[in-house]
């Protein structure tokens, strides 16, 4: 398999412009500002099936193609930096190893879209990362790749890179918007949508970076080539988060469709110190869990995660061993969920606390009878209902851990301790 | 003088795609009940247009929308997911349910979660009776709340000004009070804070809730987070009578529901009227009838003999009267912006009766408005100027000039209406002087006020609330006073006063009521013809005419 | 004397807003350089940023409020985020939260005396293949042992 993503991450100074050229960066940008229009690009970009890397799989040239061509209002384009899904670590490698892929990227999808300001909205905590970028985006500058009439092709574009501070929702594209207009993280009601009403009011495109990433390939090896890679509805390459209970955890570039369980035995080593596999999140932390016995068939791509009851997602793989409680880890990501609710709309507000609180009881010991059930019934009511995904994101590893799991919860509360671990997770 | 229409219209919010309204029709059915509309309009609002009230607490009409609370959750066909109704377009053959199993079910749930950490406030709560929250749990909920874990707590009672008191445990987080201080009074003092469940209302710390609209909000919150200070804890709201009224503030002519509790007036509330006050009420507004209604009443008549003045009946009285005011021509009448036109009619001929070229005046007085004030108050405090000079009092180029005769001793005799002079500037001593020198002074007021005290004859008369006639407000609009309280026994209405007056006068009318003064009126003033008193309704009509006259 | 910029972080300012189309949206990266200057974002700092932004100091306190990296109270030197969501927890993020907290002698969300650590647990930082981790102000210590966490308190004593 070709790499798309992880091409020049192992090469010294890979952030570096001058090393990034030597390697054919911005052959692909100077292609596409320079003989390109922009519906060609978009086409392209469709015909190589790429789809939206951040977790939703949305096909990328579609989404592009839904920005009003004639709209008199001026159109942004944003990098979705914001990395926080729980598992998931690939944006970060990207970030600090091949920031210039991100960039040519953006600008790719910043002319596709004729945007004339594109911004790159980096989670505040990667400071390391949001350095780097800064300093690329300067050398880029100073390259004349980005700022006006670039390469004498009559085109514009400013790139800024802003930092978050701290709000996993601001990973939601809406939610991002309101941060960078400089508000609260609260996602936005749609309709409207971001292609017509988005950053300002104004069309607004947002990507994230794996997708953004992928774009300098795809335009210098054609569309075709990307699409000959991955299976019929899951396009290409996709980069992998492997974390938990494994041997080799770390960030792997695979082709859509490589079998789940080849993947975590050979690729990733397998389940270290002698345990045994006990469950697999394939999507990051707002994915339902699957058991071993559900894990077979699974390949990595959205069609077939789907159909085993999961999703895709971000691609991060969280990989749980007989070891672990999964009270505990329920309880855990509810926390999260709980911590990281923006509170605007009633049933993720008050939902998402409370089924905190039911599993923390459990947890400790303090279950009660119904208490299943009660999470179940208020899982369901959250998902589909809220003003953003972020309701169906707690609510489904929720109720996904105690339909899997649901003996060992159920011990858990008639004998009132954890039977695994004693209730510590190591 | 368009002062403050042009603003209030702008506050309308609109969601960003309307404006691509074109007044496309746009046919579509809920509940299987076709409704035609036009395009731009919201489920909720379509819903609204036949009848169909869907539950809601975040939407507002006047107010951007939040779509946080889920209340208004819907079904439509074709779509997997339910829809808000406040935010969704309505789409040529849209079918909307909106008593589905699944709706019903959703209400039950979104019901469930608002209440999660909602306090058992109910027996301390001034909502009780008049509470979103209780109202749609006894139309669309009914179940028990399954939440046994304990809930969050938050600041009780926090005063956030001098009208408005916060509990932060019973607010839903609706942000309706957020967003009114955003887009209406643009004052911006309140915001959300923290996150998640901890999300709770707040002012920055040292500011306090004092804009003159502040007390809106009080309405506009659901539930009983924002209470009134004024109100609170007076009387339960289901024992409160509503009558539609106008305030008696200024001449805008809000409409407001007097709302009274053994026959005092417990609160004002705004009625809607788009043409006037839209959905709101300024606080000097809302809170007036105090002044205006309080106090120890004046229940007989007064006449001045040896040592002072004594009570005596209402023929002597009025006999008194119109000797003495007969006898100290040139006159001056000065009549409160209070009286209604059914009252300044009589006024007017009655004056004229007694002396014909007496100088008549409605009292009105002008100060400087800040920005929010515009939004809804005019700078007078006189709500029926208009009225009272387009029914004839009005002979001397306003107040001022009036007044400047007055001191200089120019009129011998007076006829105060229902103000107290003493009261209408600093110049306490100067005008004591003036009312002393005047050799026949007369007084019809509610209390015995500085100004009564001076008379010659004091006459005991009714307030605003006590009142059935009509008010013009500056812009030329006719709107109905209802009568809210009984006035105390042995004081008369205004019209009975001057009816008994006029006929004493040898001028006997054929009307007396409101009724029968205000088809009398239509047909001798030039911009009332053709005025029908019923047909003033809740609303009032328009004067053809537009502007006030300026003098 | 009133909370302010200095002249080079007020330059640093003006150039921030003037990179966006709209002040607004500069709110962000004003309040961090605002809480780099001050140490925290009190009261009076964010009265100080409502006013250069020409907002209401409600609105930029819900601003605040919202974030977690904003701190309206002052913290310690060194402010170290032990990440404890599941991937870390799983390879013993709990621990180290523990060892940390009896090493330093402080419980989670506490100072130290001297002012020079404190102890916060925070959500994902997508180091998940490096756990367990933390951030230490703007930077990441990864593959934590106890050796490792012993180390790095000690060079940032």
């Amino acid at each position: 398999m070709e790499k798309v993503l992880l091409r020049n991450i192992d090469v010294p100074d890979s952030h570096a412009l001058a090393v990034y050229r030597s390697r054919g960066g911005y052959r692909a940008w100077e292609k596409v500002v320079q003989s390109m229009k922009p519906e060609q690009l978009i086409e392209e970009v469709k015909a190589s099936g790429l789809r939206g890397r951040g977790g939703a799989g949305f096909p990328t040239g579609m989404k592009w193609s839904f920005v009003p061509k004639d709209s008199p209002k001026p159109k942004y384009m944003v990098c979705n930096a914001d990395e926080s899904e729980p598992g998931t670590f690939k944006d970060r490698l990207l970030i600090e190893k091949d920031p210039h892929a991100i960039i040519e990227g953006t600008l790719m999808a910043a002319y596709a879209i004729q945007s004339h300001t594109a911004f790159i909205y980096i989670r505040g905590e990667l400071a390391f990362g949001a350095n780097i970028l800064e300093r690329a985006v300067d050398e880029a500058t100073q390259a004349g790749y980005i700022g006006k009439n670039i390469l004498g092709s009559g085109y514009d574009v400013d790139l800024i890179v802003h930092r978050g501070a701290g709000a996993y929702i601001c990973g939601e594209e809406t939610a991002l918007l309101s941060s960078l207009e400089g508000g609260r993280g609260w996602p936005k009601v749609k309709p409207p949508f971001p292609a017509t009403h988005g950053l300002f009011g104004c069309p607004t495109v947002v990507n994230n970076v794996e997708t953004l990433a992928a774009l300098p390939w795809i335009i210098e090896h054609g569309a075709a080539a990307y699409a000959a890679m991955g299976t019929d509805k899951s396009k290409g390459t996709k980069l992998f988060s492997v974390s938990g209970h494994i041997s080799k955890p770390g960030v792997y570039e695979l082709e859509m469709g490589y079998p789940l369980m080849k993947f975590l035995e050979e690729d990733c080593g397998g389940v270290p110190n002698g345990r045994r596999l006990k469950g697999v999140i394939p999507g990051g932390g707002s994915m339902p869990v699957l058991r071993p016995d559900e894990l077979e068939k699974v390949n990595l791509d959205y069609e077939s995660v789907q159909a085993a009851g999961s999703l895709l997602g971000s691609g991060g793989v969280i990989v749980m061993d007989d070891g672990t409680c999964m009270v505990r880890a329920a309880w855990n990501l509810a926390r999260f969920f709980a911590h990281e609710s923006c509170g605007q709309c009633s049933p993720c507000r008050e939902g998402c606390h409370w089924m905190e609180k039911i599993f923390h009881r459990i947890e400790q010991g303090e279950g009660r009878k119904g208490d299943l059930e009660l999470i179940l019934n208020v899982s369901g009511n959250i998902m589909g209902n809220t003003i953003c995904p972020f309701g169906d994101a707690a609510a489904m590893p929720a109720a996904a851990f105690v339909r899997k799991y649901r003996e060992e919860f159920e011990e858990h509360i008639t004998q009132k301790r954890c039977t695994i671990r004693n209730g510590v997770m190591e | 003088m368009d002062c403050w229409a042009g603003p209030l219209l702008q506050y309308s919010n609109t969601p960003i795609f309307r404006h691509l309204i074109l007044m496309d029709p746009i046919k579509l059915t809920i509940d299987g009940k076709e409704v035609a509309t036009t395009k731009g309009k919201t489920v909720i609002e379509a819903a609204a247009e036949i009848g169909i009230d869907i539950p809601h607490y975040c939407y507002h009409p006047k107010l951007s929308i939040a779509g946080n609370c889920r209340m208004c959750l819907v079904e439509i066909e074709r779509m997997p997911k339910l829809q808000i109704a406040c935010n969704m377009p309505v789409v040529e053959g849209m079918s909307v349910l909106t008593q589905s199993p699944k709706v019903l079910a959703i209400r039950k749930a979104v019901m469930e979660f608002l209440l999660v950490n909602h306090p058992l406030d109910c027996p301390i709560c001034d909502q009780a009776g008049e509470c979103w929250l209780q109202d749609y749990y006894m139309q669309h909920d009914l179940q028990g709340s399954r939440f046994q874990e304990r809930k969050e707590h938050d600041r009780k009672r926090e005063v956030f000004g001098p009208n408005v008191v916060f509990d932060g445990e019973r607010c839903i987080k609706c942000t309706r009070c957020v967003r009114f201080f955003q887009e209406v009074t643009r004052t911006d003092e309140l915001s959300v804070v923290n996150r998640g469940d901890h999300s709770t209302i707040a002012l920055f710390p040292g500011t306090v809730l004092d804009n003159p609209l502040s007390g809106n909000v009080v309405d506009i919150c659901p539930v009983g987070a924002l209470t009134d200070r004024d109100f609170r804890f007076k009387v339960r709201v289901w024992y409160l009578q509503k009558t539609s009224s106008i305030c008696p503030g200024c001449s805008t002519g809000c409409n407001v529901s007097g709302e009274t509790y053994q026959n005092r007036i417990a609160r004002f509330k705004p009625r809607i009227n788009e043409a006037v006050n839209s959905h709101w009420l300024c606080d000097e507004g809302r809170y007036c009838f105090h002044d205006l209604t309080g106090g120890e009443r004046l229940t007989t008549p007064m006449i001045r003999q040896e040592g002072g003045l004594a009570p005596t009946t209402w023929e002597r009285a009025l006999e008194a009267m119109l000797s003495g005011l007969r006898g100290s021509i040139p006159l001056a009448g000065i009549l409160s912006g209070r009286n209604t036109n059914e009252e300044a009619f009589l006024f007017a001929k009655l004056m004229k009766k007694l002396s014909q070229d007496c100088a008549l005046e409605v009292l009105y007085q002008e100060r400087e408005l800040s920005e929010v004030q515009k939004i809804l108050m005019s700078p007078d405090r006189s709500p029926n100027f208009r009225g009272a000079r387009e029914m004839g009092v009005s002979s001397n180029g306003g107040l001022e000039p009036l007044m400047r005769k007055l001191f200089d001793g120019h009129f011998s005799g007076a006829y105060v209406v229902g103000e107290d002079l003493m009261g209408i500037n600093n110049d306490q001593d100067r005008i004591r002087q003036m009312l002393q020198k005047l050799s026949f002074l007369v007084v019809q007021d509610i209390r015995m006020t500085e100004t009564a005290q001076l008379a010659h004859v004091v006459l005991p008369s009714t307030h605003f609330g006590e009142k059935e006639g009509t008010y013009t407000n500056r812009n030329g609009r006719v709107q109905k006073l209802n009568i809210a309280t009984i006035a105390p026994e042995g004081a008369l209405q205004d019209c009975e006063i001057f009816v008994r007056l006029l006929d004493a006068a040898g001028d006997k009318v054929s009307y007396s009521t409101p009724v029968e003064v205000f088809d009398a009126l239509a047909k001798e003033v030039p911009a009332y013809h053709g005025l029908n008193y019923a047909a003033i309704g809740e609303q009032g009509v328009q004067l053809g005419g537009g502007e006030a006259k300026q003098q | 004397m009133a909370l302010e910029f200095s002249p080079e972080t007020y330059k640093k300012f003006e150039e921030t807003v003037n990179r966006y189309p709209k002040k607004e949206a500069a709110l962000l990266p004003v309040l961090c350089l605002a809480q780099k200057e001050f140490g925290h974002l009190g009261q009076e700092a964010i009265e100080y940023v409502a006013r250069l932004m020409e907002q209401s100091p409600a609105r930029v306190c819900g601003v605040v409020s919202f974030y977690t990296m904003l701190n309206t109270k002052p913290i310690g030197w060194h402010h170290i985020q032990v990440c404890r969501t599941l991937p870390c927890a799983l390879r013993g993020a709990e621990r180290i939260t523990s060892f940390i907290s009896k090493t330093l002698g402080i419980e989670v969300g506490q100072t130290t005396a001297d002012g020079r650590f404190t102890l916060s647990e925070v959500e994902c930082l997508a180091s998940c293949g490096t756990a367990p981790m933390m951030q230490i102000n703007d930077d990441y210590y990864e593959n934590l042992t106890d050796e490792k966490v012993t180390e790095v308190l000690a060079s940032l004593k």
